[in-house]
């Protein structure tokens, strides 16, 4: 462990405390002016009100577009589940030279820069006749957030012990019970980390979907038309209330995983 | 799905269903990888070699895209200024990462996992609304400006605060600082106590401890954080698109404007290969630097 005298102690704390306002400080003051307004170049105090939080409920627009975000992210983080899981098996089961290069494939949208990953996409789309719609934007995040699940997958299949499974198969049990009644359960906290962190990503996947995606958008994509037109309290409001999602699904994927450097 | 966890269970089955199954299992696992990621790509790829003419696309393999980014004058210096601009964002990223890393590396115990983790929860907060904030303060309208018209230190809105090149680099920077924290902090963490003790014993100051055994054991972690800025940064175009303004054009804007107005999908995706040579070669560096440091 690291020590630090005084002095060098303040001067770090210091700059960390800066950091802290430079993250932290935009976002509190959108939450601020989701309840005031600004009136004469000064907060009105008198203004405080939940207004612009109840027209959110009647703006079918941002309806529409929480639902379709559930629904890509529900559908794009199941696909990446059950293919992820299943190239995690196959990965661990195999001695083929291709798997490497396997692997490398499953993590190439991950690493490239997203931009790539989405252009790639639109032009396999185009030239494949797929019109862009939500299947395609479902597609597109399957696709990023697949590598992630896999390897979340692949560390917790390959910290099992092998004689799990020979001990099952030496009691009788088939592949499939082996795999319902024995790997299933040892996996359940790796696919549920796994789970929670693609769909945080998928919930706030911006330049991938922006690429591909048709008329029907997700919030992202709804609050980027939204931001091209200027500030409102609304805007505010929806921002406030994301916020609280997407910190609650942090907390709740880091309770999941543990804390992040964790030995 | 083959259920081979650790052993061969190939062995245990009767041999030729179990090959036939072995084989359709693999040939799916690399179906559909092969399939949405690898040939998408490669169609990409083709598609830099194919060109525009009259507005049709022209399905004939030349170089002629490549030959016109380095030739046209408006491309080049756009691509440099974005390389520039990366860079000091991973800077910026990094000078504000490394103390911050530090300062949690420092915490005795269980806590600094809690401490790290208010600098890490930004990451999972939506990307568009941290943009949309940043711009909200920076504005001419913004909150910064209106603060200080109240506060009577200025008479006019300052405009200079945002869209131009400073303000992506700024915004840029905000967004990747988490990143940068994180490979730095965990590279601070497996410094091994006893190197430390050692160097103190040895009658070595702070400072020397500093610049002698800590510095050169965190540089690993230090250049995986500024690769990891600098990559994300580049790559990012709805960040310049936002806060940028008609001054603050990247490479990254002029590769999507190939997709949206100018509608020229060869030329971009040629723009987008570049971008990608950068990026590889970034890495390339970063690997080098890695294996000659390794901690």
């Amino acid at each position: 462990m690291i020590r630090l005298s005084r002095g060098a102690n303040a001067v770090l704390l210091s700059i960390a405390a800066f950091v802290l306002v430079v993250l932290y400080g935009p976002l509190l003051v959108a939450v601020f002016f989701s309840f005031f307004t600004f009136e004469n170049n000064a907060v009105n105090w008198g203004s405080f009100s939940f207004d612009a939080y109840a027209s959110l409920a009647h703006d079918e627009g941002i309806i529409t577009a929480v639902l379709n975000t559930f629904l890509v992210g529900a559908v794009a983080v199941s696909i990446a589940l059950v293919l992820g899981t299943a190239l995690a098996f196959h990965y661990n089961g195999s001695r083929s030279r291709f798997r490497e290069l396997l692997q490398l494939v499953i993590f190439l949208p991950f690493l490239m820069p997203p931009i790539i990953t989405g252009l790639s996409l639109l032009v396999f789309f185009r030239e494949a006749d797929i019109p862009r719609s939500l299947i395609t934007v479902i597609i597109g995040h399957a696709v990023f957030v697949l590598a992630l699940v896999y390897r979340i997958i692949l560390n917790r299949l390959q910290t099992l012990p092998s004689s799990l499974v020979a001990a099952s198969l030496d009691l009788g049990a088939s592949r499939w019970q082996t795999f319902r009644y024995v790997l299933a359960p040892a996996l359940m906290p790796a696919i549920g980390s796994a789970a929670i962190l693609a769909f945080a990503l998928s919930f706030d996947e911006t330049l991938i979907t922006l690429l591909v995606t048709g008329t029907s958008s997700t919030l992202p994509m709804r609050l980027w038309a939204m931001m091209r037109m200027g500030f409102s309290p609304d805007i505010n409001a929806l921002v406030a209330l994301i916020l609280i999602g997407s910190t609650m699904l942090a907390l709740l994927a880091m309770r999941f995983v543990g804390a992040p450097a964790r030995r | 799905m083959s259920l081979r966890a650790g052993i061969d269970v190939a062995e245990l089955d009767e041999g030729r269903r179990a090959r036939s199954y072995r084989i359709a299992t693999t040939a799916l696992a690399y179906l559909i990888p092969g399939v949405f990621i690898l040939l998408p790509l490669i169609l990409f790829l083709v598609q830099s070699f194919y060109y525009v003419d009259h507005g049709k696309e022209v399905h004939e393999l030349t170089l002629r895209n490549y030959v016109r980014f380095f030739n046209d004058a408006a491309f080049v210096p756009v691509f440099l200024r974005t390389c520039i601009l990366c860079l000091a964002v991973a800077v910026i990223a990094v000078a504000f990462a490394y103390p911050v890393a530090y300062l949690l590396a420092s915490i005795e115990g269980r806590r600094k996992y809690v401490f790290a983790l208010a600098f890490v929860i930004p990451l999972m907060m939506s990307y568009i609304i941290k943009i949309y904030a940043i711009r909200a303060i920076l504005g001419s309208n913004g909150f910064l400006n209106r603060i200080l018209l109240a506060l009577g230190i200025i008479d006019a809105p300052l405009t200079f605060l945002i869209f131009n090149l400073q303000a992506v680099a700024l915004t840029l920077a905000i967004l990747l600082l988490p990143f940068a924290i994180l490979p730095i902090f965990i590279a601070l963490e497996r410094i091994p106590r006893n190197v430390l003790d050692a160097s103190a014993d040895l009658g070595a100051s702070a400072w020397q401890t500093f610049r002698r055994v800590i510095w050169p054991l965190s540089l690993q972690g230090t250049v995986v954080a500024a690769t990891f800025t600098f990559v994300l940064a580049l790559g990012d175009f709805v960040t310049p698109q936002m806060v940028g303004g008609t001054s603050g054009m990247t490479f990254g804007r002029i590769i999507y404007s190939q997709f949206g107005f100018a509608f020229n999908w060869p030329f971009g995706a040629a723009l987008s290969v570049v971008l990608l040579a950068l990026v590889l070669v970034a890495l390339a560096i970063t690997g080098l630097v890695t294996r000659r440091h390794p901690s």
